[in-house]
């Protein structure tokens, strides 16, 4: 537990200490919430649901960007394969970026939500403000693990554009840009297959003051596993660097 | 008693073996420098000898525990070739979180004193020139006050005072009871340190004993000559 306390803040302050890294990363989904939704959020949707939709964008690219894309990078890194030769089990490791991914995670939520409430017209009570915060943490998962095993099956350079496609095809399929009632005709038949759609699900629920469905947990929890498992497969597989 | 052993490995990377079937056995508290030409397979050896790589077939232990789980590297220390950091960590920071993953790492403070980091110790490691990063990864094997250490060329690129005081930082190690495993091409720092050479080439154990035994094997006048004439007589 301590090491997995320690890892984590290692990778925060390292990661802190590029403020051209964390500032644009940290803030992207609010800006692109003050930008393109803000202005017109209150004609078209429900802004409450809105800001439920844009926090969990943010805790999605926080799990693609510093999950697959650092890991991803890190990989062939001499300190890498140094930290692979301590004694270290493999959950440790995953423990301590899950751990210092959900610190940058809530961060970039809390910025969304600030956006939110300072231009919009949202109305939320402290219970759903609790509920919000624990879907996001825990829906959040899956894709803590999807990021990770990006990392480790994706070469270096591959890494970001296919975090790119994913995460945006994700956000965008699972209606994290608006809310499932918004989707075109042809993508709402697709939306209840994806992960981020079960993620919105309960956000919504959680925003929206309605029961969460537990066969949306459920589904969040199937995903969880596969994409743990896959991501551990890729850490054993993973020698470095393979060259031919 | 094996501190660390390799049993029979071979490795193969696509066309190139880089082990083939290689026994090494490292009794603890020995100092055994393992030499050989550029892709002889010094450090794939290392790599698999710490789990890093699985061996096509064969097996490592280290003292008597496969290096694949964890416990078994607690008894490790490692510098390894290549030495890199995170760029935006301090050199503190860095021996502090390595210290961490050993049951009685040695104090932070005679660490930075011994491998003379006191001036670098605020700085971050993204800032460090290739002496000092070197320096620091030495350090590191050290940092968990393992029963062995392996060092991947822990004195390249090292200017000659900073080499002697690696050195007398392993003799002291090693009169203390500390196994050593170390790769070089400076045989001089072989002849120095190991009482025993395990000598690579083409991923083979061609010669093996004491500096002076290979010598006299090699009818060479020095370990220079016999390390030319062994390798050779491997190709």
């Amino acid at each position: 537990m301590r090491l997995v306390l320690l890892h984590a803040r290692a990778s925060t302050l390292e990661l802190l200490r590029y403020p051209t890294f964390s500032v644009p990363t940290l803030a992207f989904p609010a800006l692109f919430f003050l930008l393109f939704v803000a202005p017109r959020s209150d004609a078209e949707a429900d802004p409450t649901l809105l800001l439920a939709s844009f926090t969990g964008f943010a805790v999605l690219g926080v799990s693609f960007f510093q999950f697959g894309v650092g890991i991803a990078a890190e990989r062939e890194s001499p300190w890498e394969q140094f930290v692979r030769t301590l004694p270290i089990r493999v959950r440790v490791r995953f423990a301590a970026r899950v751990l210092s991914a959900t610190l940058f995670g809530v961060v970039s939520a809390v910025l969304v939500a600030a956006a939110a409430l300072v231009t919009t017209d949202v109305r939320m009570t402290t219970l759903r403000w609790i509920a919000l915060g624990i879907a996001l943490l825990i829906g959040a998962l899956p894709f803590a693990f999807l990021g990770i095993a990006l990392g480790y099956w994706a070469s270096p350079r591959s890494a970001l554009p296919i975090a790119n496609v994913l995460y945006l095809m994700l956000a965008f399929l699972g209606a994290l840009w608006t809310t499932p009632r918004h989707l075109p005709g042809s993508v709402s038949a697709i939306s209840p297959l994806v992960p981020t759609r079960q993620f919105g699900n309960v956000l919504w629920g959680a925003a929206g003051g309605h029961v969460w469905r537990p066969r949306d947990w459920f589904l969040l929890g199937v995903w969880t596993i596969v994409f743990a498992a896959l991501g551990a497969w890729g850490y054993r597989r993973d020698e470095g660097r393979r060259y031919r | 008693m094996i501190a660390a052993a390799l049993r029979a490995v071979t490795k193969h990377f696509g066309e190139t073996v880089a082990l083939d079937q290689v026994d090494i056995g490292i009794e603890a508290g020995d100092t055994i420098a393992l030499l050989g030409p550029n892709g002889a397979g010094k450090t794939t050896a290392l790599a698999v000898l710490l789990g890093l790589r699985r061996p096509d077939e064969g097996w490592a232990e280290i003292f008597g525990v496969d290096p694949r789980q964890a416990r078994a590297r607690q008894a490790v220390g490692v510098t390894p070739q290549e030495a890199g950091f995170p760029p935006t960590l301090r050199v503190r920071e860095i021996v502090d979180l390595v210290r961490a993953h050993f049951p009685c790492p040695a104090p932070t403070d005679e660490l930075i004193e011994r491998f003379r980091l006191e001036t670098i110790a605020r700085r971050q490691a993204g800032g460090l020139s290739g002496g000092e990063r070197r320096r620091l990864s030495v350090a590191l094997a050290f940092a968990g006050d393992p029963a062995a250490i392996f060092l991947d060329e822990p004195t390249a690129g090292l200017d000659v005072e900073s080499r002697r005081s690696v050195w007398s930082e392993i003799d002291r190690y090693s009169a203390d009871g500390g196994t050593v495993l170390l790769t070089t091409h400076y045989l001089e720092e072989a002849e120095r340190l190991a009482a025993r050479i395990v000598l690579l080439a083409r991923g083979r154990v061609v010669a093996e004993g004491s500096p002076t035994e290979l010598t006299s094997q090699a009818r060479a006048s020095g370990l220079e000559g016999a390390f030319l004439a062994l390798t050779e007589a491997a190709t």
